[in-house]
């Protein structure tokens, strides 16, 4: 198993180079302009002030030299400066990332928990209201377009009720705790000031509830399945047999079969949620790495796509390794090779 | 057929059930409201008994609503910022002349009431030579930057001359300084290319404030943009003389600003401005009435509607943006659009149907790419529709049938959604006869477009940077090289290159205002630029914050806020 982790680790930086290569490649090829975002329409045909952007951003350049340019600085750990934000795309996804990473975790820990819930509620009572009720709300969750449940919410719960509150990590007028993990649950809890922390927690609910939802109806609908296919197994059977409780045949024996499949699934849920937060992200404010993610193909902001890319990639490379290790941890029949 | 009739039971029982849940949800929603306008008198109350509470920057609140903060407090603006840097020699962006002007001073300032009365700002007095050629200032004495360095001559020259010199997107607004004389610390000679009347105007703009010379070289400010290396400092610090200081920026979270306690004239109210990123409108008239911010910029007419009751104060007020519909007879494709073609695509257009389609009537029509209100532009025929006269028109060029490329940026600008404006243009276009091919893109996309092929039809939008008319000129007009003679590569047109320069040689504000309306007929004889729509600016705002006004230069005033 060591071997087969360091094989997998070694590979990653080549398949990063290859990621970032192709997504260089057809972002330059791509019919675009992406000036228009540097020097503003308005002086699109202003000669000087157009070679004075170029020059600057190295866009006067041929295509081959500026993938080898580029290509030398992401050896050294140089992901260029953003053309929208003037700043160091590392130093964007350093700041961005850790309230992506927030929301992504609670909104993770919220689907995985009803989701598994709902899964096993509907599965013991298989074709019952109760049934129908959790695939419904499952259904539901994973059909509702992100921005209109997120505008549904925001509407209900903080326009009309007043109990959560808007947009953003806390509220408009309060000064973000100083950084130690990025996470403001954390760093407040840390900084000891619970009232901060309250705050942050109760910003997350909404978007995290928004984001959460979706992946809810994927695992409920997995576990549903899968736990549904162990029932009908010879060991469910001698169990029932031997008179165990309903809820210790589920729990003990069959659930812990039926998330094997489920774990897979959460992986690339969270990998996939970390990039692909966007309209969550857009319709809450929240200063993640999907709003970046938007306003760097919209304004096709090479430096920031091919990092966003990039991050991605270590997102899914990272878990997938993950999700094989926990699956050989869980089930011991699996051996790494 | 039973697993069918089972199938369609269960659709029945979910439809059912959303049905149920969201009527619910509805219905908690609805009785809500009572119990939200006895919380927003509330909150009044609380708010009067805590004024002499500590404000300032106080983290959480535990629910939807937000406390009314007390009259120390922050001032909270919900906006989508569009912030592309905030070194001033750099920046371009309507955010950015807030920044600009809060933290950046000019030497002249404008009258907010009125755009258009200049008033001393740096300089104390400013005159001319007749040639309009030479500008002499002289500065304020008392004036002095956040860091308490005097505000002198060359601080002056080394902003123009930095501006000019890295070439950013407001540089063209200088690019007729031909030199820079300080003869003492407190005089600024300047002498241009070529007769500028607009000049003082320019100087107007929030993009030519003034910036610490010793602090940004210090920093790595240079006019040269090979050597030039203060942008990233720029971002975290600031260097200006304005009654705000930058204290943070984060890119997509918020800017914020505080009092530059060391400002030499009258000290803004507010200790503290903060600039949230919010890009949807119904999100900033949410956080607007629940008290979370005090200003909301972009709120279009339709999320406007509804806005009332005494928390919450709606002006509406007249901008100088406009949206228009551009022409290009020498775009691939558009060989067709001949004098009388486009006579008749801008007769055929239902101008108050426009407006009413596109901001729900809040707004104006705008005869020329002059917008109302602009020096010249008294006494201009409003558009009218007639489709007769462009049938006959389309009839006497030949042409009975007319397809027509139509892309556009997929934008939603001033609350005008582009694509809801090409439609109804398609539409009135389609009863005489053309056809357009409407294809939204990004702008990107757009802006490759235009400027290899060009694009017979498209559509975009257009803010002032000063008070001058010149700058419709210099960029609708035909003008050799001007943006839209290149883009749309039509003839240029020297009686108008005469005109601009006629009214950049006289003095008489009488006879610049004819001269400028000359060119506002002129340019509506080209037919290649027409505006659609003038939108109105909603500028909603909490009602206890007073001192709000639209400006052309500035957009908004931070200084001339208070609270209460």
């Amino acid at each position: 198993m060591k071997r087969y982790l360091a094989i997998r680790v070694a590979v990653m930086p080549l398949l990063l180079l290859g990621i970032a290569s192709i997504v260089f490649i057809v972002s330059r090829l791509t019919p675009a302009n992406p000036l228009v975002s540097i020097v503003g329409e308005r002086n699109l045909t202003n000669p000087t002030i157009v070679a004075a952007a170029k020059a600057r951003w190295g866009l006067d350049q041929s295509i081959p030299v500026q993938y080898a340019k580029y290509m030398k600085n992401l050896l050294h750990g140089d992901l260029g400066t953003s053309f929208t934000t003037r700043r160091p795309v590392l130093s964007d996804l350093w700041d961005r990332l850790p309230a992506t990473l927030e929301l992504t975790t609670v909104a993770l820990c919220i689907g995985v928990l009803f989701g598994v819930g709902l899964g096993v509620l509907a599965a013991r009572h298989r074709n019952t209201l109760i049934d129908h009720v959790a695939r419904f709300f499952a259904l539901l969750g994973s059909s509702l377009p992100a921005f209109w449940a997120g505008l549904l919410v925001l509407y209900i719960f903080y326009s009309r009720l007043g109990w959560l509150p808007g947009p953003g990590r806390l509220d408009p007028r309060a000064t973000e705790p100083g950084r130690i993990t990025g996470f403001f649950t954390v760093d407040t809890l840390l900084h000891g000031d619970l009232k901060s922390f309250k705050a942050a927690l109760l910003h997350l609910i909404l978007p995290a509830s928004v984001l959460g939802w979706g992946v809810v109806g994927i695992v409920s609908r997995l576990v549903r399945a899968s736990l549904l296919d162990e029932f009908s197994m010879e060991y469910i059977k001698v169990a029932r047999a031997m008179g165990l409780r309903e809820r210790t045949i589920v729990n003990t024996h069959a659930l812990r079969n039926a998330l094997l499949p489920t774990i897979t699934i959460v992986a690339f849920t969270f990998a996939f949620l970390l990039t692909g937060a966007v309209l969550t992200e857009k319709i809450f404010s929240w200063p993640g790495v999907g709003n970046y993610a938007v306003e760097a193909s919209r304004k096709l902001d090479f430096p920031a796509i091919i990092g966003v890319t990039i991050l991605g990639g270590v997102a899914f490379l990272v878990t997938n390794l993950i999700a094989d290790v926990i699956y050989a941890i869980a089930d011991p029949r699996i051996r790494l090779s | 057929m039973s697993r069918i009739a089972g199938s369609t039971r269960r659709s029945g029982f979910a439809r059912r059930t959303m049905a149920v849940a969201l009527a619910a949800a509805m219905i908690i929603a609805a009785c809500s409201s009572d119990a939200k306008n006895t919380k927003t008198s509330t909150a009044e109350t609380t708010s009067a008994s805590a004024a002499g509470s500590t404000a300032g920057s106080t983290a959480g609140s535990t629910g939807g609503s937000t406390a009314a903060p007390s009259s120390g407090a922050a001032l909270v603006i919900a906006r989508g910022m569009d912030i592309n840097s905030l070194d001033p020699s750099r920046a371009y962006c309507d955010t950015c002349q807030i920044f600009m002007t809060a933290v950046y001073e000019t030497l002249i300032g404008l009258d907010p009431k009125d755009n258009t009365t200049l008033e001393p700002r740096l300089a104390t007095k400013w005159e001319s030579n007749t040639a309009q050629t030479e500008f002499t200032f002289t500065l304020d004495p008392k004036a002095k930057f956040a860091d308490g360095t005097p505000v002198t001559s060359a601080d002056v020259k080394f902003s123009w001359e930095r501006l000019q010199g890295l070439q950013g997107s407001s540089s063209y607004l200088v690019s007729t300084i031909k030199t820079i004389d300080t003869p003492d610390p407190g005089t600024v000679k300047v002498t241009l290319s070529a007769a500028n009347s607009a000049f003082l105007a320019q100087v107007n703009a929030s993009y030519l404030g003034i910036v610490n010379a010793k602090l940004a070289t210090t920093n790595g400010a240079t006019a040269d943009p090979t050597t030039d290396k203060a942008e990233p400092w720029f971002l975290a610090n600031s260097a200006g003389s304005g009654p705000f200081a930058l204290e943070s920026y984060a890119s997509g979270s918020e800017l914020r600003l505080k009092r530059n306690d060391a400002y030499w004239g009258a000290k803004p109210a507010f200790p503290e401005v903060i600039i949230k990123e919010t890009p949807q409108a119904v999100t900033q008239r949410q956080q607007l009435e629940q008290g979370g911010v005090d200003i909301a910029m972009q709120i279009s007419s339709d999320v406007a509607k509804g806005m009332s009751g005494p928390d919450i104060t709606v002006k509406q007020v007249k901008s100088f943006n406009f949206v228009y519909l551009a022409l290009s007879p020498g775009a691939k494709g558009g060989e067709k659009l001949t004098p009388k073609v486009r006579e008749a695509i801008r007769l055929a257009l239902d101008y108050k149907g426009l407006v009413e389609v596109t901001v729900g009537g809040a707004g104006q029509s705008q005869p020329s790419p002059i917008p109302n209100g602009f020096l010249g532009t008294e006494g201009l025929s409003p558009p009218a529709q007639n489709v007769d006269k462009a049938k006959q028109l389309l009839s006497a060029a030949g042409v009975t049938s007319l397809t027509l490329d139509a892309t556009y940026p997929s934008l939603n600008v001033y609350g005008v959604d582009f694509s809801t404006a090409m439609q109804k243009v398609q539409t009135d276009l389609k009863a005489v006869g053309i056809t357009l091919e409407l294809n939204p893109v990004e702008i990107a996309v757009w802006a490759d477009k235009i400027g290899k092929d060009g694009i017979p039809v498209t559509m975009l939008y257009f803010a002032p940077d000063h008070t001058d008319p010149s700058q419709y000129a210099q960029y609708f007009g035909l003008l050799p090289k001007s943006q839209w003679q290149t883009w749309t590569k039509a003839d240029a047109v020297p009686a108008e290159t005469d005109l601009l320069d006629q009214a950049f040689a006289a003095q008489d504000l009488k006879a610049r205002g004819a001269l400028y309306t000359k060119l506002a007929n002129a340019m509506i004889a080209d037919q290649i630029i027409i505006p659609i729509v003038n939108p109105d600016l909603f500028l909603a705002s909490r009602s206890d914050i007073k001192g709000i006004h639209y400006s052309t230069c500035c957009n908004l005033d931070l200084s001339r806020l208070t609270r209460g």
